[in-house]
């Protein structure tokens, strides 16, 4: 088990730059999530960790050690693919076997780890099978025990979980979370799942074009988001945006939408007086309330999700999302009342960046 | 079965003439085919096989007639014959292995990337473009040391002691038509490798790369079991081939210097276009396309078996 640091770490193709100064400091034991739309470079990343593709600036350490340069075998971690990448014309245990009989370990030693990683599997009766007699779980459990038989100081996840059902995902996410509470290796974990990232990792790093946007933990994400990117990435469904200009009076701000509804933030936030800024607010935190109150919003479409309900609501034109488990919503039609409440308001700049609660 | 037995009982009472056009039905359908095979392959397979066992000379008006198996039995006798039989053998596993050999080289570098791969690519499948009675020529001029340049460069390298042509030396010659073929014959093992190579998913690399795997690890527990079937079949069909190939044999050394050359299909050309002893050639034919079946059935065998292994 081991640290893992990353200092301004950057990669270019040529002129043409992917990944643009990431520093991350991986603490022992800890489960990393690097979350973000395709092509935001979170598997660039991953594959830099692993010595498959060159770093181009900054240094990268395992263990306070610099590995810029070392071969991915001489870094001592090991990954799991998306493909699973399982060596065909090998069997389960042969598979599972092949980085300890390429370090020449003893009989005993390779059995032994071979043993008890697919007890912790379940793959027991599968170790003379080849991958192809397997079904699309039962290899990911193999991908998974190729890498735990070598004890390696990190584990390296590229969206292990992308090619399997969503019955299936639920499963195998549950027993990575359960194999990290066992081993606490340290780990790296690639998704653009943010289910997957909410639920596993014990710090979330949220990525975009090439850029780390937020690091922190899942809730701080949900909470607290950084900027524009990640409250709308974070969370499903996604977060309502409502574009506005700042109205300062009496020491509490207001915000003045587009449709001049007024919403108060019921605080004071340092920025001057008809700047614009976005509200956020979460579908899930906009309350329908009794007649009277709030504002009044038309009901545009009703999707029931089993769990809950998803009102798709318009107010003056501006259009927003309701969530809420109250099953009496499903018969919602024409018009219902809405509150925003203070605590759950998110206000971001004209840049997109998060006004703090602190910022006063 | 059941549904024969249902369609039996109700033709069962149709006029004979009903029945026989629904029994040939398929026949005709598939008439033009069977025709076409019959005439190009079946009839001159026949034919080519029964001179085997009768006396046709070109120039002697009054040949033709049935000899039985005289002509297999003069072939058992004939040195010549068991010369050019492991002249075969000699040519077609050298020509083989080297083929392979360099093609499988080949095929490694074009599936690395680098700089104009796609020309350097394009101009490895020149060879294979020439005709092989122009390679057999060229190669020819290259290794006659009064116009080529390759008596002179081997003697400077060491190979030689005079510049002498090889294609004359008896030890030697077989050397000259062996190089023209592994120099034509390279594109296609370099093709059908590199396609076969480039099938190969590229994080099966990295997961061994990961794996501790260095690179001659990799080739041999990725690459080699990923191009087997490739491999083994396209060294099937070669060998099928080059024990059949002729030309440049014909071209440059004629089977000459006495002999040394010669290989059982430039034998039979020679005894049927030079001797114009069509039955004594077609004998020596049947004898080859007995033993290259049986090479092929073994083939069959071994990769049948092998796969049911698998």
């Amino acid at each position: 088990m081991a640290s893992i640091e990353l200092h301004s770490v950057g990669k270019s193709y040529g002129d043409h730059p992917v990944l643009e100064g990431v520093d991350l400091n991986i603490d022992d034991g800890e489960f990393i999530v690097l979350v973000g739309p395709s092509g935001c470079g979170k598997s660039t990343l991953l594959r830099m960790i692993a010595g498959l593709e060159d770093i181009t600036s900054g240094t990268l350490a395992i263990d306070g050690q610099r590995v810029n340069d070392l071969k991915p075998k001489d870094r001592d971690i090991a990954m799991v693919f998306q493909s699973y990448a399982l060596y065909p014309h090998m069997s389960v245990a042969e598979n599972m076997s092949y980085s300890l009989r390429l370090r020449r370990k003893s009989k005993e030693v390779i059995d032994a780890a071979v043993g008890s990683a697919s007890q912790k599997l379940g793959l027991d009766p599968y170790l003379a099978r080849r991958p192809k007699a397997l079904s699309g779980g039962q290899r990911q459990r193999v991908a998974m025990g190729r890498a735990i038989v070598r004890k390696p100081k990190a584990f390296l996840f590229d969206e292990p979980l992308s090619n399997l059902d969503a019955r299936l995902r639920e499963q195998m996410r549950a027993e990575i979370k359960r194999m990290h509470a066992e081993l606490g290796a340290t780990s790296v974990y690639v998704t653009h799942d943010q289910i997957e990232a909410m639920t596993l990792a014990s710090r979330i790093v949220a990525m975009n074009a090439g850029s780390v946007q937020q690091i922190g933990s899942p809730l701080e994400l949900y909470d607290r988001p950084a900027n524009l990117f990640v409250a709308g990435f974070i969370g499903s469904p996604g977060m309502n945006f409502l574009e506005g200009r700042l109205s300062q009076s009496n020491g509490v701000s207001e915000i003045v939408l587009s449709n001049g509804i007024q919403v108060s933030l019921g605080r004071h936030v340092a920025r001057a007086d008809g700047e614009m800024v976005t509200l956020g607010i979460r579908p899930e935190h906009v309350v329908a309330a009794s007649s009277g109150t709030g504002v009044e919003a038309q009901v545009e479409l009703v999707e029931p999700t089993g769990l809950g309900v998803i009102l798709h609501l318009v107010v003056h034109g501006e259009s927003f999302k309701l969530f809420s488990t109250d099953r009496m919503l499903m018969q919602a039609q024409g018009a219902i009342h809405v509150t925003l409440p203070q605590s759950r308001l998110h206000v971001f700049d004209k840049d997109g960046v998060r006004i703090s609660e602190d910022d006063v | 079965m059941s549904y024969h037995q249902v369609a039996g009982t109700r033709t069962g009472g149709k006029r004979p003439l009903r029945r026989f056009a629904d029994a040939a039905e398929p026949w005709f359908y598939s008439a033009p085919v069977l025709v076409l095979i019959i005439a190009v392959m079946l009839v001159p397979l026949l034919l080519g096989l029964s001179y085997a066992f009768r006396d046709i000379q070109l120039l002697n008006p009054f040949s033709g007639g049935f000899v039985g198996l005289k002509h297999l039995k003069a072939l058992s006798q004939d040195a010549a014959f068991y010369r050019a039989l492991k002249n075969t053998l000699w040519w077609t596993g050298a020509s083989v292995f080297l083929q392979f050999f360099f093609g499988l080289i080949l095929a490694l570098l074009l599936d690395k990337p680098f700089a104009g791969r796609g020309i350097a690519q394009a101009l490895v499948f020149l060879p294979w473009a020439v005709p092989t009675f122009l390679a057999g020529l060229n190669w020819a001029w290259l290794f006659n040391p009064v116009i080529g340049p390759l008596p002179h460069w081997m003697v400077s390298l060491g190979l030689l002691s005079a510049p002498n042509n090889i294609l004359a030396d008896p030890q030697l010659a077989m050397w000259g038509p062996i190089i023209a073929n592994v120099w034509w014959g390279i594109p296609f093992f370099a093709i059908t490798l590199l396609a076969a190579l480039q099938a190969i998913p590229r994080d099966l690399y990295e997961a061994a790369a990961i794996d501790g795997a260095n690179p001659l690890q990799r080739f041999i527990s990725i690459t080699l079991p990923f191009l087997a079937p490739t491999i083994a079949i396209t060294i099937l069909l070669r060998t099928v081939w080059i024990a059949n190939f002729a030309d440049l044999i014909v071209v440059m050394t004629n089977g000459g210097p006495a002999d040394r050359t010669q290989i059982v299909a430039s034998y039979i050309f020679t005894q049927a276009f030079r001797r114009l002893d069509f039955g004594y050639a077609s004998a020596i034919a049947l004898v080859l396309l007995v033993l290259l079946l049986a090479y092929s059935m073994l083939i069959v065998v071994i990769r049948q078996r092998l796969i049911e292994k698998d």
